[in-house]
């Protein structure tokens, strides 16, 4: 009982994180059509952003992580507009780019701030101790904003104007361009958002698990599997499918441990895959 | 149970008609010429048909107008300025508004979903602007809250007209309307244009195959082929010359005539 309470502590923790995670690199797929190389270096540049904020310039904590977004959305506003832009309708080069943009991120910071872990610790410590069960407190903290960050996100797309237009670009760009919206107006404010949430992430997540140059790889490769367990482009599929993954993972890591734990969530989800290949909620439409 | 389709927008220009002009447009695709020196007027409120065999460049000059493709020389005025190379959704919200030969409807919103933000995005969009009488003829006012995506391909056409119209253009380019969907859907081709011009007086240019639908809507036609006009005027003049039956045909069978 207490290691089933563990396990969906942890899951429903790490879904938070995958989740805002998912959303940031679904987006990208599914308003640009680009598939984002450069999310986990974001991620990373993230924690970086916020270690330093931390402990060069003694900002707090809270401020740091708003700081990391900023910058990360800054960023990936930038590289959108001046050149991802000017070949967006050509799939192989955006890919390219994104992983030219990736490269320069992890090199950038290898060469900064070296090879090494920094030390970057979480602010609050203590947990909430109980009858069979321990909350970290700090776990708590990274749940909560997760959860309100992606509130806003679906708040930000569902009921603003740049959210219904973004969806619609989504949805059929050939169409909403063709009624007036403005695709590169949007695309750049598009991969701000998702890259200050790869950011966001990175400046919450990395003090409770490490930071280091190399851990935005495993960062990428959970997005995908979560983006593409949800459907490609689906918003509700992504934080679904961030979730499952997440109890997936812990349930997994704790009744089953380690390396095995990792190969029962592979298989799961191509399980999934193979049932329900257009993912948990990408739909199927009618043709001609 | 309407309410949210009617658009809360104001028009920004009252007068909804425009005249189209085409002045000597070329395209060049590296060595490959499309057309050359294709030059037409669509005078306000006119509607004008363009037919001309596969390959004629007839979705390639939609796609000029609309801003999709820059022409390699020539000019395009609308309503006297010049509109050449400007983007497509900037000629959107000007009301030179098109429509596309697959379905051109949001496939993952509802109906209600996808009138809502024809209305909201177009900038043309008025005040007024009822959409209810189409919906009903398009059998779509019972559906309004299925995902589009899920309708039948008829259905998903009107549809895509539909949302066109919601806009408010000034004028409007449809490439082929009529493809794809059943002989007894294609009346609803005729409703819309009617139904568009009508309320809102617009100039439409109309490209398709069906020569029926072609001579019901269109007094004038333009016949594209091998890159040039090779003729224009009334449908029962411009059917009937050889030149224009051989391109169709590829031969000089006297026999032969526009296929109908």
């Amino acid at each position: 009982m207490d290691s089933l309470l563990a396990a969906v502590i942890i899951g429903v923790s790490l879904g938070g994180q995958y989740a805002l995670l998912a959303l940031g690199f679904t987006l990208i797929f599914g308003i640009l059509g680009v598939v984002n190389f450069a999310h986990g270096g974001l991620y990373v540049l993230g924690g970086y952003v916020a270690q330093a904020a931390v402990s060069k310039l003694a900002i707090p904590y809270p401020v740091a992580v708003l700081a990391a977004a900023l910058a990360t959305g800054a960023v990936g506003y930038a590289f959108e507009r001046f050149v991802l832009e000017r070949r967006i309708d050509d799939h192989l080069a955006t890919l390219m780019l994104t992983l030219g943009l990736y490269l320069m991120l992890s090199t950038g910071i290898l060469v900064t701030f070296g090879a090494e872990s920094v030390q970057f610790a979480f602010p609050v410590t203590g947990a909430i101790r109980g009858n069979g069960y321990y909350i970290p407190l700090e776990n708590l903290i990274v749940l909560a904003t997760c959860l309100l960050a992606i509130g806003a996100v679906y708040l930000l797309l569902f009921r603003t104007d740049f959210g219904r237009a973004s969806r619609a670009l989504a949805d059929h760009r050939a169409v909403a361009t063709a009624q007036g919206m403005r695709p590169h107006q949007l695309f750049p404010l598009a991969f701000a958002l998702a890259s200050g949430l790869a950011g966001l992430t990175g400046a919450l997540v990395t003090p409770i698990l490490s930071l280091a140059p190399h851990v935005g790889d495993p960062v990428l490769a959970t997005s995908f599997l979560v983006v593409i367990l949800g459907g490609l482009g689906s918003i509700g599929g992504a934080t679904v499918a961030a979730f499952l993954v997440g109890l997936i993972e812990a349930f997994s890591g704790v009744y089953l441990g380690g390396s095995k734990g990792a190969l029962a969530l592979f298989i799961i989800v191509l399980v999934m895959l193979v049932v329900r290949p257009s993912g948990l909620l990408g739909r199927e439409t009618r043709g001609a | 149970m309407l309410a949210p389709l009617a658009s809360r927008h104001f028009r920004r220009n009252s007068d909804r008609s425009a005249e189209l002009r085409l002045e000597k447009i070329s395209k060049r695709f590296g060595g490959l010429k499309v057309f050359q020196d294709v030059s037409f007027t669509l005078p306000p409120g006119d509607v004008l048909g363009i037919i001309g065999p596969n390959g004629a460049g007839k979705t390639t000059l939609i796609n000029i107008i609309c801003g999709n493709l820059a022409p390699t020389t020539g000019r395009i005025l609308l309503q006297d300025v010049d509109i050449t190379g400007k983007s497509i959704h900037m000629l959107s919200r000007r009301g030179l508004v098109r429509t596309f030969q697959q379905t051109n409807a949001f496939a993952r919103a509802t109906v209600r979903d996808s009138v809502a933000r024809a209305f909201r995005f177009s900038g043309n969009s008025a005040n007024g602007t009822d959409v209810t009488s189409l919906l009903r003829r398009f059998d779509l006012l019972d559906r309004l809250d299925e995902p589009t995506g899920m309708l039948p391909y008829g259905q998903q056409k009107m549809l895509g007209l539909l949302l066109a119209y919601a806009t408010r253009p000034k004028v409007l380019l449809l490439d082929e309307p009529a493809a794809g969907l059943e002989a007894r859907e294609r009346s609803r081709i005729d409703d819309f244009v009617h139904h568009a011009r009508r309320a809102f007086g617009c100039a439409i240019l109309i490209v398709e195959h069906d020569m029926d639908l072609i001579r019901r809507l269109c007094p004038r036609i333009l016949v594209l082929d091998g890159g040039r006009v090779l003729a224009e005027g009334a449908p029962q003049d411009v059917l009937s010359r050889q030149d224009v039956i051989e391109a169709y045909l590829g031969g000089s069978d006297e026999t032969a005539t526009v296929p109908c």
